[in-house]
Formats: structure tokens, C-alpha cells, sequence
């Protein structure tokens, strides 16, 4: 007695199709599952078996074998316990194979038979194209509606059987309710006083994708500066959106449809695999991943791991991080503007000569915790400093959000007819082409470079900046020497981190 | 007295000033009652009552004291004791006076003659460092011997200051806490070896010492104790310069603070220090009062005098570590607050009246202005092409 039940299993936000097959013989009675499964599948032999008495089905006093096909990699999750007590229901007569013909299942089984929702229904749902997949209730109104195929629902193993005996068609999930986008509101810019500088830099990096610096002493609004950046960045075009759905839902995340960019904010306590991705055996996609599409803020950024810091390169310059493990390798998805915080020094204080006590060599020591190439992929920094008694209790806030948001998505759009996502993503060799300077602002770049100001890669990310200020400025021709003027003032140079008077 | 200590006691001082773990303290203790020769003699056989320490014997059985005396020799360093005529006499008679003193340079340029102290924080703002760069200048032209520490920031402006004054009466003397063939901080060796070649580097640890944590508070008695007044030109809240001046304090001798702007960090100690008391320094003319060398009530000096164009010396110094302020200081318009904007147009105008007295970061200057960040890029940067001011990382100030 054999049967087949199709499902799949997540790999990074991807599902693989698995085919569940349920061998039963006679025999000495005994179950053993087979094809490289985990500890959690393994463990589903207890699971199936419990929820099966307590639903009053009969577990077979036989031989049962489990095959997971292909049975090449590992798969993990406790999401195959549904589909192997379907199995073991049809191999053991319990079932009809016609009454589960054109089905997949995936799903978590209690003990007392209810089915619990899995991590990455989504992705699993659009694996199994081609069949109609039932799904944990709570688990299905994610995938209901993102995915090609069909997704029916089912909250207790009793009730799925019940149902399927009888003929009678599973249930519809609810659709998934649509989270009004202001549900997580990012702060407002009208809430900051003071921080001219500061919103401008945040006005920049969110209309030209640039990963933007913020050195200040503690107090001075860097949290608040970065997590305001979210709400004036673009909303996600749908495939983005999709694509940070997956990521949620295989992070076990809810993952109910929305276009607001996701803010993530990990600690620097926090784990390299926890940031970056990994873990075994399904590769669960980490913070970077989390804020595909939205802002990657990393407060303290010098207290992080050199380890940790020097992996963003990768995702930075590809938009996409490649976790390689011995046994498999995922591609997840991780294109985010990075927002750093750091202290300018040891004590906080640094910024203009004298204000900082700290020794050169401290200094020194504090500056390089980022390195030189993770450094060079910032195009905006800036020195924020605490606002001053007149900021706080002036009684003019600064522009709103929305007025911002407005400019930077024109400014987006202009990047767009250039060919580029962003105009952080303008390619070097092109720049002549794609973003022209007048001549006034080539002679002020030129003399730049002649003074020792700005080396070669420098020179390129200002001419980027710059044009993303003049893409702000609604200006379609060749960039002025203003827009230089102003990409000089927030480029980002090394030696804000060390102390700035030495 | 007189003749001055025999070789051996000399060479016995140097080979104790050697031993592992000494320390000012316990030299003068082992030296208390002991002639140097002696002591070493009983340290090396175990039987100094102050020479407890277990490594002394096993390191003294194996070291000549001739040996290591022929090494300062060779090092060009005196070793002096308190029964040498050159030791300096204001240090005779002080409680913390240190037993031995070792010299690179002229032993005698402490003294006699009129000495003050130029004492001050290693994170100075460039007002501060032009400050202590003018004082030792007229100082020493004024054939006062300008004492410090020989650190960076006001220590070593000042000490430039006065070699810039070359040739004339005042000599410099350093205090340092390193050994005298280890200069500290490195960017200061040149002006480590111009102070041994025209005055005095003393120090009271051995040959070869690295920098000690500490060593720098120890030597400040002894800058203070040479000095018959102490200055106090730029210091943070709790900085070392107030421990100088505490010293400075303790024995009576009087401590002149030079005042700073009220919202830089780098003026909170000395600021603190003129609301104590302290008698405050607008010029090397006060303090020259306060060394008895001129009388009070004076006429102001001109202002030629003041803010003449600085000689090269700081100018080497700073530009050795600021890359932002080439061609060194100019004091000119140091002044808060006076000068007309060089450059037209109001936004220039309000970047160069916030610039007033002070440096300030971009995001300061973009609060205090009001600019929106373009014209502020504008005007800075028309500033700074009109080379009225000068560019930092993030922050930008007067030249």
C-alpha cells in the first residue's frame, strides 16, 4: 500500500517541492522515516502518531515506511507532520486516494490533532504549483491571494478528514487583512526640530539609495534621524513588496500584504547568522534580508562584529547575500539603504578641536573598527550634533514627511528614465553619459581633486550625490556647481571618525 | 657640597634610578639617609631596610653601576643629585623634590633666573594653541625660562613658541615622563631635541622608559615646583594641567589661568580655575607681573606686539598633525568676533559671524545660521576658496 502526498519544504524563501511517499507493509511494526530528514521530522513520528489517537483514527500496527523525495538534501521543519499522517491515512486504507487526488499538504500537527501554522507558507503555497494546497488556517490567509494555485484550509486533522471522506469541498481561507499603511508609522520629519543637516542627508540618501552615515555624540538623534528615513523612502512596487512578504513569512514573521518599507534595526549583540542569515537546516533569512526594500540601521555600528561588517559588503554592492553552507547554498534577497550611527570618538564628545578628551591613539583605534572598503560604500555622512535650546522649543516643526516623500519619489522617477534603480547604482564608466556635470562644476571638481580633496572613488560618489541634489531640485539638465557644492559638503571622508581635530 | 657628589654615588644613583619597579617614592626612600654608592652597595647585598623588593638583590648582584653610568655618558645625560651645584636649587628643599634628576642638555638653564610654567590640555583648539605659542615667545624674549611637559597641544606651543625666541635670555626647560632617549609623543621629537639643544629635558625615570600612565601625573610636581608661576593656558574639566596647578598651589607658587570662551570644553578648567581665583592672563604682560618682573597698572602693549605673523616654529608643529590648518597659525583675526566677513553676500556673512570665536561643525552652523544646506555648502565653500576659512573633517573654523 503506497501513496504520495505532494508538499514542500522551505529553503532560505524558497520552497522545494517534496513528495511524501507512505509505505505500508506487513511486518514487524515500526516507522522510519527516510531521505535525509532532520530532527523535527523525525520527530513528527510522535507527533502523527498522537494527533491520529486523539482524532480516533487508528495508527497501523505495521510496517511504515517514509520516503522523502528527493531524498538528496536535508529537509527540516515540522511542516511535513500533515502530510505524512495524510499519507499514512491513504497507504493504511483509511483514506480514498481519489478523495486526496490533486491536493498538497503542509502543516505542523498537535498533539490533539489541531494543525499549527508553519514558517514560509507562502513560499511552500507557490511551490506546489499545480495543486491545490491545504494549509494550517492560521497560516493560510498569507498565501491566499499571492500565490497562482488554489490554498484551502483546514484548523484540526478531524475536521480535513471528516471533509475529505465525505466528499464535502475544504474551506476558503479568509483573505489576509490589508494592514492600513500607516499601521508601524515611521516618526515623522515634522516631529524633529532642528536637525537642518541631518534631514537634508536623510532626504538624499532615501531619493538616491544611498547608504548614508550619521556621526554624533549620544543624544543627538541619530535613532530618530534613521527611523524616520523609512517613511520617506518610496512604497515598494509590488514584486518588492512580494518578495519582502516571502522574506517575512519564511522568517516566521506575519507577512499580510503592505508597500511600507520595513525598518530594521538589529542589535550589535546580535548574532553574525542573526544579521546575515543561515542556520540549519532551512537557512532562515536574517535581519539584512528583513529589510530588503526598507532601511538596514545599525546603531553603534563600531560595537558590531569586524565579521559581521565586513559580510555586508557583498549584499551592499549585489543587493543579494549568498549563504553558503556545506550542505546547501541560498540566495536570499537583501538590497536595503544602510543607515550606520557611530560616536565620533571614545568619549562622544568629538567634533570641532578641543571639545573631545580622548588620546590620539583611542581615537585612532575607535576610527578603524569600520573598515576602509565598508566605509567606502557610504556616499552620504554626516556630523549630527544635539540641537540647541532654541531647536527644541521653537515653535516651527520641520517640513512633514509627506512633503519630502513627494520630492523624493520624483527624484526617483528621474532615476528611472536614466536606465538605473537608484543613482546610487549609477555605474562609474557611465557617469559622463548618464549624469553630465556643466562646466562650472567640472572645473570646481577638477580643483578638488587638484587640491587633494577627493581621490578617484570619491570623486564618483559626489558626481552621484550630486546628481541625485539636482534630481531633487527637479533639474533634468547636466549638474550645476551648486548640487557640487552640496555633495562636497555631505560626502562621507575618513577622518569623521577620528575625533575631526587631528 | 660644593664639589659636588663623587663618581660613585654618581653611578650608584644612575644604577638605582634602573632597577625594576622604582619608582620616585621609594628612590627617595632608599636614598633618604643613604649616600647613593652606599646604598646600592646594601641593596646589592640585601640588606637596604627600604631595598625590600625581591628582584632588587638578583638584578643589582648582576649590574655595574660604573657600566650604566658609563651608558647616561654616552647618552649625553647628567645625573644629578641634590648635593650637585647644578641640580636646580628650587627643587632643594622640595617635599617631592626627586632624588635623582637626570638631564639631557644644559643642566643649568633651570636656573637661576626667572622661570615660568606653560601648562595645559593635548586636546587644545587652535585659539589656545596660539595663546601658549605667544606666551613662550615673549617670555622667553623677556629672558624668562618657559617650563612644561613637552606633550602635545599647549605643552608643545609653547615650548615652540619660546624656541622661536631663539637666541634671546629665556631658555626652555622640559619636564619629561618618558626616558630622555624615548621623545614622547613621536611627532614631537624635533621639538623634544630643539629644547635639549637650547635649554634643559629632564626627567626622573630611566633611560629607556616608555610612556606610564603614571609618569605624566608624577612629573607635573616637579614642572610646577621649577616654576615661579604657573600658567594655565587651555584645560579640560579634571584635566592633568589642574594637577599641575594643585602642585603648583601646594607649594605656594601662584597659578595665572588664561580665559576661554565659555562653551568650549577645552576653557571649563581654566574658566573654573579664574572663578577660584585665579588671577586671569590676557598677555605675557600679566604675567610678567605676576612674576614681579614688570609692575601692574602698565599701559596695554601695542597691538603689533600681540598678533605679529607667528614664526614657522608652531607652524611646524600643528601642521604635523592638522592636516586642515596648513602654513600654521595665524593670529591676526584670532580675536572673537572682530573682522568684516570677507566675502559678500549674506549667507556668507551669518557662516562667518557664527564662526566667531569658535569652530562648529556643519550641523552647528546649519542650526546657528538658519541656511538651507545648499546655500550653506555655497557659502562655506566661497569662504573657504577666499581662504578665510579653514576645513576640518565635518566642522569648520576661522583662519
Amino acid at each position: 500500500m503506497l501513496a504520495s502526498i505532494p508538499s514542500a519544504v522551505l529553503h532560505g524563501v524558497d520552497g522545494i517541492p517534496v513528495a511524501v511517499e507512505v509505505h505500508v507493509s506487513n511486518g514487524l511494526p515500526g516507522f522510519t522515516v527516510v531521505g535525509l530528514p532532520d530532527a523535527a521530522v523525525r520527530e513528527s513520528r510522535d507527533r502523527v502518531r498522537a494527533a491520529l489517537l486523539s482524532t480516533g483514527l487508528p495508527w497501523p500496527l505495521r510496517r511504515v515506511t517514509v520516503n522523502l523525495a528527493p531524498s538528496g538534501f536535508r529537509k527540516g521543519g515540522a511542516g511535513l507532520d500533515l502530510p505524512i499522517a495524510v499519507g499514512l491515512l491513504v497507504a493504511a486504507g483509511e483514506l480514498a486516494p481519489v478523495s486526496v487526488d490533486g491536493l498538497a499538504f503542509a502543516g505542523e500537527l498537535g498533539l490533539d490533532g489541531s494543525l499549527r501554522a508553519v514558517p514560509g507558507a507562502l513560499a511552500v503555497a507557490a511551490a506546489v504549483a499545480g495543486a491545490t494546497v491545504v494549509l494550517p488556517e492560521a497560516s493560510a490567509s498569507e498565501a491566499f491571494g499571492a500565490v497562482p494555485g488554489e490554498v484551502r484550509c483546514a484548523s484540526h486533522l478531524g475536521e480535513l478528514v471528516t471533509r475529505l471522506r465525505a466528499g464535502q469541498p475544504l474551506r476558503r481561507p479568509a483573505p489576509a487583512p490589508v494592514v492600513p499603511d500607516t499601521a508601524p508609522a515611521a516618526p515623522d520629519l515634522a516631529e524633529l526640530r532642528g536637525q537642518a543637516l541631518g534631514r537634508r542627508a536623510l532626504e538624499v540618501a532615501a531619493a538616491g539609495g544611498h547608504h548614508l552615515l550619521l556621526v554624533g555624540p549620544p543624544g543627538s538623534g541619530k535613532t530618530m534621524l534613521a527611523s524616520a528615513l523609512a517613511g520617506i523612502l518610496p512604497t515598494l512596487p509590488p514584486p518588492v513588496s512580494l518578495e519582502v512578504r516571502l522574506v517575512r513569512s519564511a522568517a516566521g514573521l506575519a507577512a499580510e500584504p503592505g508597500t511600507r518599507p520595513p525598518f530594521r534595526a538589529p542589535h550589535p549583540g546580535a548574532s553574525a547568522v542573526s544579521i546575515l542569515g543561515g542556520g540549519a537546516p532551512g537557512l532562515r533569512p536574517g535581519e539584512i534580508s528583513l529589510a530588503h526594500g526598507g532601511v538596514l540601521f545599525l546603531d553603534e555600528m563600531g560595537e558590531f562584529p569586524a565579521a559581521v561588517l565586513d559580510a555586508l559588503r557583498q549584499p551592499l554592492e549585489e543587493g543579494r547575500i549568498r549563504v553558503c553552507r556545506a550542505r546547501a547554498t541560498v540566495e536570499l534577497p537583501a538590497r536595503f539603504v544602510l543607515v550606520g550611527a557611530m560616536n565620533p570618538c571614545p568619549c562622544g564628545e568629538g567634533g570641532t578641536p578641543g571639545a573631545c578628551r580622548c588620546s590620539a591613539a583611542s581615537r585612532a583605534r575607535y576610527g578603524r573598527r569600520l573598515s576602509g572598503p565598508l566605509l567606502d560604500r557610504f556616499d552620504v555622512a554626516v556630523r549630527v550634533e544635539r540641537p540647541g535650546g532654541t531647536a527644541l522649543v521653537g515653535a516651527e516643526g520641520g517640513e512633514p514627511s509627506v512633503t519630502v516623500a513627494g520630492r523624493v519619489a520624483a527624484a526617483r522617477a528621474q532615476a528611472a528614465a536614466r536606465g538605473v534603480r537608484t543613482n546610487a547604482e549609477l555605474p562609474a564608466a557611465d557617469l559622463d553619459r548618464l549624469a553630465p556635470v556643466d562646466g562650472t562644476a567640472r572645473d570646481l571638481l577638477a580643483a578638488e581633486v587638484g587640491r587633494g580633496a577627493l581621490t578617484g572613488r570619491g570623486l564618483v560618489r559626489v558626481r552621484r550625490v550630486a546628481r541625485t541634489i539636482a534630481d531633487l531640485a527637479g533639474e533634468p539638465g547636466p549638474v550645476g556647481s551648486d548640487h557640487v557644492e552640496e555633495a562636497l559638503l555631505l560626502r562621507c571622508r575618513r577622518d569623521l571618525l577620528l575625533g575631526g581635530d587631528r | 657640597m660644593g664639589t659636588g657628589p663623587s663618581p660613585a654615588d654618581v653611578a650608584g644613583a644612575a644604577a638605582l634610578v634602573g632597577l625594576p619597579g622604582m619608582t620616585p617614592v621609594r628612590l627617595a626612600r632608599l636614598l633618604d639617609s643613604w649616600r647613593p654608592a652606599e646604598a646600592w652597595a646594601a641593596v646589592a647585598a640585601g640588606r637596604h631596610p627600604a631595598g625590600r623588593d625581591p628582584r632588587w638583590a638578583g638584578v643589582a648582584s648582576g649590574t655595574e653601576p660604573a657600566a650604566v653610568a658609563d651608558r647616561y655618558r654616552e647618552a649625553g645625560v647628567e645625573v644629578l643629585l641634590p648635593t650637585d651645584p647644578r641640580y636646580p636649587a628650587r627643587l632643594v628643599g622640595d617635599p617631592g623634590a626627586p632624588a635623582v634628576l637626570l638631564c639631557l642638555g644644559d643642566a643649568t638653564a633651570a636656573w637661576p633666573g626667572p622661570a615660568v610654567a606653560i601648562v595645559g590640555t593635548r586636546s587644545a583648539t587652535p585659539y589656545g594653541e596660539q595663546v601658549a605659542a605667544e606666551l613662550g615667545r615673549d617670555l622667553a624674549s623677556a629672558g624668562v625660562a618657559v617650563v612644561s611637559g613637552l606633550a602635545l597641544g599647549i605643552d608643545a606651543a609653547a615650548h615652540a613658541g619660546a624656541l622661536a625666541a631663539a637666541g634671546e635670555r629665556g631658555r626652555p626647560v622640559a619636564v619629561a615622563g618618558t626616558g630622555l632617549d624615548v621623545p614622547y609623543p613621536r611627532s614631537n621629537s624635533r621639538l623634544w631635541a630643539g629644547v635639549a639643544a637650547a635649554g634643559a629635558v629632564l626627567a626622573e625615570v630611566p633611560l629607556g622608559s616608555p610612556p606610564r600612565r603614571g609618569a605624566f601625573p608624577a612629573r607635573n610636581r616637579i614642572i610646577a615646583a621649577l616654576a615661579d608661576v604657573v600658567v594655565v593656558v587651555e584645560c579640560h574639566l579634571g584635566g592633568g594641567a589642574l594637577h599641575t596647578a594643585e602642585a603648583a598651589a601646594r607649594r605656594g607658587i601662584p597659578v595665572v589661568a588664561v580665559p576661554g570662551s565659555v562653551r568650549s570644553a577645552a576653557s571649563r578648567g581654566t574658566n573654573g580655575l579664574l572663578v577660584d581665583g585665579c588671577a586671569p592672563v590676557r598677555d605675557v604682560g600679566d604675567v610678567l607681573v605676576a612674576v614681579s618682573l614688570a609692575r601692574a597698572g602698565r599701559e596695554p602693549p601695542p597691538p603689533a606686539a600681540r598678533s605679529g605673523g607667528f614664526p614657522s616654529a608652531t607652524g611646524r608643529v600643528r601642521s604635523s598633525r592638522a592636516p586642515g590648518a596648513p602654513g600654521g597659525a595665524r593670529s591676526a583675526d584670532a580675536d572673537a568676533g572682530s573682522g568684516a566677513c570677507p566675502v559678500d553676500g549674506a549667507p556668507a556673512a551669518a557662516v562667518w559671524s557664527a564662526l566667531a570665536g569658535e569652530p562648529r561643525t556643519t550641523a552647528a552652523l546649519a542650526e546657528a545660521t538658519g541656511l538651507p544646506v545648499v546655500e550653506l555648502a555655497r557659502a562655506c565653500r566661497h569662504l573657504l576658496r577666499a581662504g578665510a576659512v579653514v576645513e576640518g573633517p565635518g566642522w569648520w573654523r576661522r583662519r
